[in-house]
């Protein structure tokens, strides 16, 4: 589990990262939502069991600091990873195009599934989906340029770690 | 036929380890849950406290570029503020003596007392589904959880969760928090809830049951403030301003809009008001 381990560490990186972003565009109303990085690396390249690991742990990471009951991060998180790590042989999941273009889909449904889910238990109305779709897009845009950069850390911290599946195998 | 069995289970192996994740947790108690929660979420306070020390250095060394004639010209200015500050605070103890004699006479019941505590803000969380921020001072100072939370604009919000050396604050703009107001002028009270948060808009809220011989308008704004209903907040302080009202579809009361601060959203440091009774 030392992979799962390691990658949780960039994942509280990440965490970390993202909160300093939404501090400082806090003044201009944009808020950036980055949960398809939490799960695409573990879920394309990783074991099922320490990738999945992974995720879970940066899911609960998510539920710590968010006002939702906790676990939700987690099990969403969890989902997404079963369904990518079940498709990913059917992907050129080595390919860096391919885990941005996964980390975006994954980021939008997560996204959405979130939305669907606080508008549910009252909180939200037609005149809040503006909002969300502005952060959505912007939330889209920071992961396609962040993305490679974040993947590459993943990858370097489990060489570094020893704990490359790729590199063991 | 058994080597498709295998390939078969080991595809659903995935959603099999995921309904077990899901099944443990739904049967794990609520106080394991509790814990887990806390624990996360003390993990990540050292990365929050170093983020804001980093910023509070980042700030003091932009100070340090500063000239000497800009200090003695900010020193000179301070001075100044320091002096009418004194005269306003001789004066409200003055007020204070003078409201505490009136409420002996009449046999008041004594306002509720506070204690002030300052603190600075490490991060800020302005997401269309919630708003909050995270202070850098829990239960360490002993921050209670409900604890109003002001600046010098008015209302903040309100502590929404203590933790060991952090709070959380909910902000008066997050669409889960509800207050009860008066127009400045009125004793009648009336409901603030926070609402949407357009990009680069200002903050806002709306107010329901607003009697019908209320009227404002971007022109001519009136002011809301805490009604002291329902004991978090002290009553007075500033929420924002009424722009717009209209009748409700009921025709019973009016509804309306609530511009709030634009500080709100890049507040550095904040008070709470911490209720000395309640300790």
């Amino acid at each position: 589990m030392r992979g799962a381990a390691v990658l949780f560490v960039t994942l509280y990186l990440l965490r970390a990262l993202v909160a300093e972003l939404n501090t400082a565009l806090s003044g201009f109303h944009l808020w950036v939502f980055a949960g398809g990085l939490f799960v695409t690396y573990a879920a394309l390249a990783m074991p099922f069991r320490s990738g999945f690991a992974a995720s879970v742990l940066g899911g609960f990471l998510c539920d710590a600091m968010t006002p939702v009951a906790f676990g939700t991060h987690a099990l969403l998180f969890g989902i997404a990873h079963v369904v990518v790590f079940n498709v990913r042989e059917r992907l050129q999941r080595e390919e860096t195009g391919v885990r941005v273009i996964v980390a975006l889909l994954v980021n939008l449904g997560l996204y959405l599934i979130i939305s669907f889910t606080r508008i549910r238990h009252g909180y939200g109305n037609p005149a809040t989906w503006p909002r969300m779709a502005a952060d959505l897009t912007w939330s889209e845009a920071v992961i396609a340029v962040v993305a490679p950069w974040f993947f590459a850390l993943q990858l370097r911290m489990l060489e570094m770690a020893r704990a490359n599946p790729q590199r063991s195998a | 036929m058994r080597i498709g069995r295998s390939q078969r289970f080991d595809q659903a192996r995935p959603f099999v380890v995921l309904g077990i994740a899901i099944a443990v947790w739904l049967a794990a108690p609520i106080a394991f849950k509790s814990l887990a929660r806390a624990s996360f979420f003390e993990m990540t306070a050292p990365m929050t406290f170093a983020a804001s020390h980093a910023e509070d250095l980042q700030r003091f060394w932009s100070l340090r570029l500063h000239s000497k004639d800009e200090l003695i010209e900010a020193g000179r200015d301070q001075a100044r503020l320091n002096a009418k500050y004194a005269t306003a605070v001789q004066q409200n103890d003055e007020l204070h003596r003078e409201v505490e004699r009136l409420q002996g006479l009449l046999k008041m019941p004594a306002d509720e007392r506070f204690r002030f505590e300052h603190a600075q803000v490490a991060e800020r969380d302005f997401s269309g589904w919630w708003q909050r921020m995270t202070i850098r001072k829990g239960a360490d100072y002993g921050i209670p959880v409900g604890a109003p939370v002001v600046y010098s604009g008015g209302v903040v919000g309100r502590v929404a969760e203590v933790h060991a050396f952090t709070s959380v604050v909910q902000l008066t703009s997050d669409p889960g928090l509800r207050i009860a107001a008066v127009v400045d002028g009125d004793t009648r009270p009336i409901s603030y809830q926070g609402a949407e948060n357009q990009v680069f808009g200002a903050p806002k809220g709306t107010i329901e049951f607003v009697p019908l011989d209320v009227y404002a308008s971007a022109s001519a704004p009136k002011r809301l403030a805490t009604s002291g209903l329902g004991g978090v907040y002290p009553p007075g302080l500033t929420i924002g301003e009424i722009n717009h009202v209209e009748s409700s579809a009921d025709g019973l009361f009016k509804t309306g809009e609530v511009v709030l601060d634009p500080r709100l959203a890049e507040l550095t440091e904040v008070t709470v008001l911490v209720s000395l009774e309640a300790q």
